[in-house]
């Protein structure tokens, strides 16, 4: 195996994980990977029980977790501390790295260089942390993007199926659950939609509810238009309505649209203004001028009762005359208008995240300090027990050579609470310096 | 005891009414699950007050203003309840919370003493006449503040602003849905109401009851409401419009629920 250097965390970090184990997180993600690199190492889900089980038995790997997403492979393991000065080791790299990167190169059959420049590697604190950030889709290509949380539950429920998820990455991954969740309802990062498309989809909920059953109509044919009406489909719209200049272009969208769940129709283009009372939401993107000005939309209005139409104009030069929104009833959103919303919703989001930050530096800083001390935690109890047991044989003792003239039950109160207070305070300071041994900072390795 | 409940549940209301402010300005769920608890618990207190008022005065109804300005209070947290279950908003509890608090806080801390001057009652009919016509007073009150929130979100989306604290508005549709809905089940309960009131005042008032201002308030109240559903039920009238009708129709059962000053049948006299 040629030399590897690996983009390692910024800084680092007091050891986490009890018992000597080492916690450690490789992996690539669309920011340090080409996509051609990350489908190399992509693991499909139906392989993933297996791969995981695989890394699990490797020698040294304790506990093991993969997480494969199109924009990310992550790989989470806890492995033996003791470093492993074996002929293997490279310069710059320990064993734990080692570990993973041969897993790698048996199971994938992907050579060192060829992840060489793409790969991150996180230890310890720096590991949770970047856990938590992930769960908590802070970092996601689309930040606050909600499918990432369900995908790292899924790798922890394979994970946990073939039993290499335990007693270290387990209670790990339940606090990373939590901290997304905690994230989620504590700022408003998944709240606003950041693309175009998802944005007209958004605002057709704020008029309509639900989209269930309303019908959409697409004037004109263009990459983008088509793009919302499918966004608008998918979010449950069922009827898909084409008027384009060109009939055979207008039933080509409609039959590339039409699904078992979805009727489309094709309105000619003479009949537009007739038909258009149909439609909930109107897509316009012809370009040839305006195609509905007030006067037109307000009979269009009055065809639906009064009911809301939406219209979205990404056409340039727009097909809705901007008058028409300030008629009752009507909404109109032009290319820019979704862009401008898009570019407010990015910048609430970005302001979110830095909250959302917060809270996973919080959140880390918690979970660190309780598995620190939880080995100090079961010392004090030890101490604890033990001084007790030797109290109460000497209790025992005591009152076995005072049975002749056996104390009163005041008396034996009295002694009880004086030789509780007395070991109380003789064990003080070892406790104290306990916990402040614990709370110290290591150096890693 | 009575009152205690009573205080109880103005006090929760009240926590209820602060509660929902950030929930629905601030987008904040977390406050959801102290609102609506709060308010369901007060809504509970408020029952058991009631029922414990009335069983104590031997009768099934309340006679007094004060008592029955409680009890409206007491459905327009219902009506809350019922959209926050239904329609998963808690929006409308920016509005009805504080009337309710507002309602309960004068019986919960001044009780009243004034009875309505005739035996009749302590008759059940009379309790589901003054039922009936609180129920629609309540429904109207909901129908306006849905036509409300729906004139802010109409104007929201016109401005095409993005998601600001202003994102806690249900959809237009929803809000459209509450108003109609609510007038509908608003008018059976008026009809009704009103019904069972004439022939109760027939039987021990006779023709003149007919004169009576606040019946014949009354009577054009019931024509308004109907006049109100016809329109927007036919022309589907939205925003603006249904604003200012439902203003207008709710400005008539104020002056009708005033009227009782001017009523010979409603009049209240003190023991």
């Amino acid at each position: 195996m040629s030399d590897l250097r690996i983009q390692a965390g910024e800084h680092s970090a007091p050891q986490t994980s009890p018992h000597g184990a080492k916690l450690l997180l490789l992996g690539v993600n669309h920011t340090t990977a080409p996509i051609a690199v990350r489908e190399r190492l992509a693991i499909p889900g139906h392989r993933l029980a297996d791969a995981t089980r695989t890394l699990a038995d490797q020698p040294g790997i304790r506990e093991a977790l993969i997480l494969s997403t199109c924009n990310r492979v992550e790989i989470l393991t806890v492995q033996d501390g003791v470093d492993q000065e074996t002929a293997e080791l490279r310069a710059g790299l320990q064993a734990p790295t080692l570990n993973v990167i041969k897993f790698l190169h048996d199971y994938l059959q992907i050579r060192e260089t060829d992840l060489q420049p793409h790969v991150y590697e996180y230890r310890e604190r720096d590991a949770i942390r970047h856990l938590f950030r992930v769960a908590s889709s802070l970092d996601s290509m689309v930040v606050g993007e909600p499918q990432i949380l369900g995908q790292v539950k899924q790798s922890w429920t394979v994970g946990r199926e073939v039993g290499a998820v335990k007693t270290m990455l387990d209670p790990l991954l339940q606090r990373a659950f939590s901290v997304a969740k905690k994230v989620r309802t504590e700022t408003q990062i998944g709240n606003t939609t950041v693309s175009v498309a998802s944005v007209a989809a958004e605002l057709a909920r704020k008029i309509f509810g639900s989209l269930a059953g309303k019908t959409v109509l697409l004037v004109g044919a263009g990459k983008m238009s088509d793009l919302t009406a499918r966004h608008l489909i998918h979010q449950g719209a069922t009827t898909l309505l084409v008027c384009n200049r060109t009939e055979a272009r207008a039933q080509a969208i409609a039959d590339a649209l039409r699904t078992p769940a979805i009727t489309t129709g094709v309105i000619p283009l003479d009949q537009l203004h007739e038909q258009a009372h149909r439609a909930d939401i109107v897509i316009t993107s012809t370009g040839a001028g305006q195609i509905f000005t007030p006067e037109s939309a307000r009979a269009v209005l009055q065809r639906r009762k009064n009911r809301p139409v939406f219209f979205i104009d990404i056409a340039v030069p727009r097909d809705v005359a901007p008058e028409v929104n300030k008629v009752d009833g009507c909404f109109v959103y032009d290319i820019d208008d979704l862009q401008q919303v898009a570019i407010q919703n990015k910048a609430v989001r970005n302001r979110e995240a830095e909250a959302a930050e917060s809270i996973v530096t919080r959140e880390v800083a918690r979970y660190t300090d309780r598995i620190s001390q939880a080995p100090v935690t079961e010392s004090i109890k030890e101490l604890l027990m033990g001084a007790e047991e030797v109290r109460h044989q000497e209790m025992a003792r005591i009152i076995h050579q005072l049975s002749r003239d056996p104390l009163t039950p005041e008396q034996l109160a009295a002694v009880d609470r004086l030789t509780k207070s007395l070991t109380g305070k003789l064990l003080h300071p070892q406790i104290a310096a306990l916990r402040d041994t614990a709370s110290e900072p290591e150096s890693d390795d | 005891m009575t009152l205690l409940w009573l205080r109880l549940a103005v006090i929760l209301y009240g926590v209820a009414a602060l509660a929902v402010l950030p929930a629905a300005l601030y987008n904040r769920p977390r406050w959801r699950h102290i609102a609506i608890p709060a308010a369901f618990m007060g809504a509970f207190f408020h029952f058991v007050s009631i029922a414990e008022t009335l069983y104590a005065a031997h009768r099934a109804l309340p006679v007094d203003t004060h008592e029955t300005l409680s009890m409206l209070g007491l459905l327009l947290v219902l009506g809350f309840l019922i959209l926050a279950a239904r329609y998963r908003t808690v929006s409308f509890g920016i509005f009805l919370l504080p009337i309710a608090v507002l309602l309960a806080i004068v019986p919960a801390f001044h009780p009243g003493h004034e009875q309505i001057a005739y035996p009749l009652v302590r008759t059940g009919w009379i309790l589901l006449h003054i039922a009936l016509l609180l129920a629609a007073y309540a429904a109207m009150f909901l129908s306006l503040i849905a036509s409300l929130l729906y004139l802010i979100q109409e104007r929201r989306l016109k401005e095409k602003r993005a998601e600001s604290k202003r994102g806690w508005l249900p959809p237009l549709e929803t809000l459209d849905q509450i108003g109609v809905n609510s007038l509908r089940f608003g008018l059976p309960c008026m009809t009704a109401g009103l019904l069972i009131g004439s022939v109760l005042a027939l039987q021990s008032i006779g023709p003149a009851f007919f004169a009576d201002p606040k019946v014949l308030l009354s009577i054009a109240m019931w024509i308004a409401y109907i006049l109100m559903i016809y329109i927007r039920s036919n022309s589907g009238l939205r925003g603006r419009r249904a604003v200012y009708l439902s203003s207008f129709v709710f400005l008539v059962m104020v002056a009708v629920w005033a009227a009782n000053s001017l009523s010979a049948v409603h009049r209240f006299k003190t023991p």
